[in-house]
């Protein structure tokens, strides 16, 4: 009997898996290869540097994109989540072990957020978007007065202890070979990016995730076939809110100082650009719009000097430095980008996977 | 399945076994005397040292001028022959932001380059930055006068730290200014850590002096309405105030407004040239002090004045005299004689570096700033003397010498702790 | 008492700037339904135009205000109808990221041109004062309130008599009869970028005249402005101003008593004060003071 062909899905438990197709399950393969050779390629570190921030960042896109994308509650206080982590890290990352201070980190990101979220999701729209920007406000206050925790207006350093087991990250040996310390972080980093992809790939296929899209596409509709409109936006903000301060744990553990300055609006208007640049509503493109966002500016700054016009030291010949070209070539990207595609990064991968799944009868 | 993707990634793992990076450093060269052998940074000929600066953003204002002091030293030094008469220094720029993740990618991006960073601006991107330069024995000299960085091996400070500054400028206050210990003494601070260090050093001296501080007022960066503050302060017959140009001059436009003259005393950073231009500056040339080091731009007295002026007109046409310029080139100065007792040791490795820092000893700015006692960071002693200026319209700077390198006994006992 | 009013009078003098911005945001989010996130960003732009036009170019003041608006509106009108006319219709996110995109770009364009120094832009209000039976007023806050006055008062007969203005609230609280009017959206649209740029410029021009001078940073302001018009209620203009004051009192009078009354609240606290009681304002009443509530549909 002739087998029936790969895309064809014919029962709903094949709608449902992760890694349908084997193309899909190859570029996995692909990619989980290409993440464990690419530090022993990419020695450099400044480009293993730019993509363990890069990487961090697509952590708390992930989280910020379950709660904007797939339950469309627009949030600019990823940034005071993000903070917490980190001043939780330095706090506790020195006593305990990784696998004890990272899950702290979420804990206390998911309890701020169960605190904070019942209030602020009575808000809808627009105004939840300019409350959640309030709590960065009174989240850098809070930073700059609370000195017991975060230092002050001095910062803190952050000493965490990153072994696992027998690996420690600072200084991952191998088969007889050292590894250096970005060397280790962009392993650590990037597999917890695969962890919370996963972990949030598969809770958006199931119930709680359809609740959720149920929610974001009409919240009284989904109340009227049964869902709790109300507590599913509470749980993505707690849920998101713990993902984030993941994220600001590994950003403190591998910055090793972070001071109130850096948790303003700026960071979560960022990560909005990468959730929206990425595309709302998939974890792929999350991780696209961080690798756009992070990885351009190096770009342009590692190749700043090729370009005519551009000044890259003082005194030196051109009118515009590299990172104010750099700003200036990221905004009218994000504009022309989102003229032609609102989708996002994602839309265009969804194209192109359209385009060569029916090939050679594209149309 | 499973397996199968189990297996592909054992095996990825088995063909990369060869990429470790985790000992390459900077241990490399180390001979004795004679020509440093060439290492990380130095060719032979040319050393390369790195600045991470805010070049753009809000803070360019200062790292404009600091790289271009940087920069005029190192082109004079140049042209004289370069360091030790033969070895031409480079610099290698990057722009920071001046924030600290953004300057631990370019430290990243530069470190394998570089013999060592004559300039890291700003306290908290020197503190991101400070973990790494340990584990790599980098030296890096920041440009900040933060009293953290006295006491720390990778480091190369110059110029007398805030605290010193504001204890001076509280000395001078009591003796010659006209106050007296039951003067009513405020401050006014910017809500950061540069706003602490300024707090720190008034505190110091309010203990040293047996006076208290009648009123702090904290503002945040960039507040578009100072009266409250202003108001909060009337009574005060003195206050000293840490900030920047922009807010600094609301600020006393403010107090001028609404008539409140006490004695201001103001530490450096908080003035622009462009103040003396402005609507303020009667006001201004009544009231303030601006307390920093040096002397006037253009005193001909001092040598080293005279040389940073035609060496600006010579390698940095169009630069408008500044503070930061000036400090900029200290740190120029400072790190080339870290270099040239690290090229007479023949050793321009990290190690050498450290190492030549360790013997360095007093170093002469020449009457920009006052001399540096370097060595080991336990028994550094940095400059414990400020200069006082008044403005003055007149001046190519828009400041005039109230009182010159004066040092006070307060100030020379302020002990410098290492950082926690 | 003397200081109590000095604090009211630099409340309302901060409320004007408020005001101007959060009328702005309100004008646009009421004919678009976007949140223009640019706005600090026009204001920068027209505060440095207003700079050239009076210090470069050596126009009076009033001229240079009016320039400086002028071809703020210009920008603001050109963008939209370069860009933002192409997202009809597109999720309001993606709209709310252009805002976002063309403030990224405004941003180094200013300093590319200018420069990061400071520049005192050469005005007649400066630091002068008048005084009033022990009261101190700037020169420069009167004219922000009288001129924040005026554009309210223009507002008003704008919308109630002339025909664009009749257009655009009819646009806004219904498109789609708007159009079966016969009223063009798109000139609504446009008009609405350009008198949101032009108060962006005004406030900018009228805050550079200051002391302070006139730095890049001068966007900033546009953040502290967001609870403004949350306050009023994000489609009311009369709101906008009324959350413009109320912020800005609330604001300079706990600055004023921080020592006495605020000090256990940490330093500084009067800085998160306007999203302090934004939040409670919306946890009463969701909507804002003046805004209205939308009724929805399943």
């Amino acid at each position: 009997m002739a087998k029936p062909h790969r895309d064809l899905v014919r029962d709903y438990r094949q709608d449902l898996r992760l890694f349908g197709s084997p193309p899909a399950r190859a570029g996995l393969v692909a990619m989980v290869a290409a993440l464990a050779l690419l530090p022993m390629v990419v020695q450099d570190d400044f480009w293993l540097s730019v993509l363990i921030y890069v990487g961090i960042t697509a952590v708390g896109a992930i989280g910020l994109n379950l709660l904007t994308g797939y339950c469309g509650q627009i949030s600019l206080g990823h940034a005071f989540f993000i903070g917490a982590g980190a001043y939780v890290t330095g706090w506790v990352g020195s006593d305990l072990p990784l696998y004890l201070w990272l899950p702290t980190a979420a804990l206390v990101g998911g309890l701020l957020g169960a605190v904070i979220g019942p209030f602020a999701l009575r808000l809808r729209g627009h105004y939840l978007a300019i409350v959640t920007l309030g709590l960065v406000f009174i989240g850098e206050h809070l930073w700059r007065n609370w000195r017991g925790l975060t230092g002050g207006n001095s910062g803190t350093s952050v000493d965490a202890q990153v072994s696992l087991g027998p690996i420690d990250f600072n200084r991952v040996e191998l088969a007889g070979e050292v590894y250096s310390r970005n060397q280790g972080y962009f392993w650590l980093v990037w597999v917890l990016v695969a962890i919370v992809a996963l972990l949030v790939k598969n809770l958006v296929r199931t119930r709680p995730g359809r609740a959720l899209q149920a929610v974001r596409d009409r919240d009284q509709a989904a109340e009227v076939i049964g869902v709790r409109a109300g507590r599913y936006k509470i749980g993505a903000f707690v849920v998101s809110s713990a993902i984030a301060s993941v994220a600001g744990a590994l950003f403190g553990s591998y910055q090793q100082f972070v001071s109130p300055d850096e948790w303003n609006l700026l960071l979560s208007i960022q990560y909005i650009a990468i959730v929206i640049v990425g595309g709302l509503g998939t974890v792929f493109g999350s991780i696209l719009g961080a690798i756009f966002v992070g990885a351009l500016p190096a770009l342009i700054d590692r190749f700043g000097d090729a370009i005519p016009g551009v000044r890259t030291s003082v005194g030196g010949e051109g009118f515009i430095s590299v990172f104010a070209l750099n700003q200036a070539i990221f905004g009218v990207l994000i504009v022309l980008f989102l003229v032609f595609e609102p989708r996002g990064l994602a839309g265009i991968w969804l194209r192109i996977k359209a385009y060569f799944k029916s090939w050679p009868f594209s149309y | 399945m499973h397996r199968r993707i189990t297996l592909a990634f054992v095996a990825t793992l088995l063909v990369a076994g060869c990429g470790g990076a985790g000992n390459q450093g900077g241990s490399q060269g180390g001979g004795t005397a004679g020509a440093p052998p060439s290492t990380t940074g130095f060719d032979g000929t040319t050393i390369k040292l790195g600045v991470l600066s805010p070049l753009s953003g809000p803070v360019a204002v200062i790292g404009q001028p600091l790289t271009a002091g940087n920069k005029i030293w190192f082109d004079a030094l140049n042209q004289r022959g370069g360091v030790a008469g033969k070895y031409k220094v480079e610099l290698v720029q990057e722009d920071t932001l001046y924030k600290p993740d953004v300057t631990v990618q370019q430290y990243n991006k530069v470190k394998g380059n570089v013999v060592a960073f004559t300039q890291v601006l700003g306290t908290a991107p020197t503190l991101a930055v400070l973990p790494q330069l340990k584990t790599d024995k980098v030296l890096a000299a920041p440009a900040s006068l933060d009293a953290l960085w006295v006491r720390e091996p990778n480091l190369l400070p110059v110029g007398g730290p805030y605290q010193i500054q504001v204890i001076n400028a509280l000395d001078h206050y009591l003796t010659e200014g006209g106050g007296s210990k039951d003067a009513k003494v405020c401050m006014m601070l910017q809500d950061d850590v540069y706003g602490e260090a300024g707090l720190q050093g008034l505190q110091y001296a309010a203990q040293k002096y047996g006076f208290t501080i009648a009123n702090t007022q904290r503002y945040k960066t960039g507040t578009e309405n100072f009266t409250g503050q202003i108001q909060a302060l009337a009574g005060c017959q003195m206050v000293f105030l840490t900030a920047t140009p922009t807010d600094a001059g609301k600020i006393w436009g403010t107090a001028a407004q609404a008539k409140f003259a006490p004695r201001w005393y103001a530490q450096s950073p908080a003035y622009a040239a462009a103040m003396a231009k402005s609507p303020i500056t009667p006001y201004l040339q009544q009231t303030a002090i601006i307390v920093a080091e040096g002397t006037e731009w253009g005193d001909e007295k001092v040598s080293g004045m005279k040389d940073l002026v035609s060496r600006t007109t010579q390698f940095g046409p169009g630069q408008q005299p500044d503070y930061y310029l000036a400090f900029g080139y200290n740190q120029a100065r400072a790190m080339t004689a870290v270099l040239e007792k690290a090229v007479q040791n023949g050793n321009l490795s990290r190690d050498g570096i450290l190492n030549a820092l360790n013997q360095l000893g007093k170093v002469s700015f020449d009457g920009l700033t006052d001399d540096y006692q370097y060595g080991p960071a336990e028994t550094r002693n940095p400059p414990r003397s400020s200069t006082l200026f008044a403005v003055d319209p007149a001046k190519p700077f828009g400041l005039k010498t109230v009182k010159y390198n004066t040092s006070s006994d307060a100030a020379r006992s302020f002990e410098f702790k290492k950082t926690g | 008492m003397t200081a109590f009013l000095q604090n009211c009078f630099a409340g309302l003098a901060l409320g004007s700037t408020y005001a101007l911005v959060a009328l702005g945001f309100v004008v646009i989010f009421k004919s678009t339904g976007v949140i223009n996130f640019a706005q600090g960003g026009l204001l920068a732009l027209g505060a440095y135009l207003g700079y050239t036009f009076s210090n470069n170019l050596l126009l009076s003041f009033a001229v240079a205000i009016l320039l400086a608006c002028g071809a703020a509106a210009l920008v603001g009108a050109g963008f939209e109808r370069l860009v933002l006319r192409r997202m009809v219709g597109q999720p309001p996110f993606a709209v709310i990221m252009i805002t976002i995109g063309l403030l990224f770009v405004l941003e180094p364009l200013i300093t590319a041109i200018w420069g990061f120094d400071n520049h005192q832009v050469r005005n007649p209000w400066n630091i002068n004062t008048v005084e009033v039976s022990g009261l101190v007023f700037g020169v420069k806050d009167l004219w922000t309130i009288g001129l924040t006055a005026a554009v309210v008062v223009g507002f008003f007969v704008f919308f109630r008599y002339s025909s664009l203005g009749l257009a655009m609230r009819v646009t806004a609280f219904d498109p789609e009869a708007a159009l079966a009017q016969g009223i063009s959206a798109k000139k609504v649209y446009a008009v609405s970028w350009a008198i949101a740029a032009a108060l962006a410029a005004l406030a900018g021009v009228a805050m550079a005249a200051g002391p302070g001078g006139l730095s890049p940073s001068i966007g900033f302001i546009a953040l502290a402005a967001f609870p403004a018009m949350i306050v009023g209620g994000m489609d009311s203009p009369a709101g906008a101003v009324l959350g413009g004051v109320v912020i800005g009192l609330a604001e300079a009078l706990t600055r004023g008593y921080q020592d006495q009354l605020f000090s256990w609240a940490g330093d500084n606290v009067s800085v998160i004060v306007p999203y302090l009681l934004m939040i409670v304002i919306l946890l009463i009443r969701p909507y804002g003071l003046l805004g209205t509530k939308d009724v929805r549909r399943v």
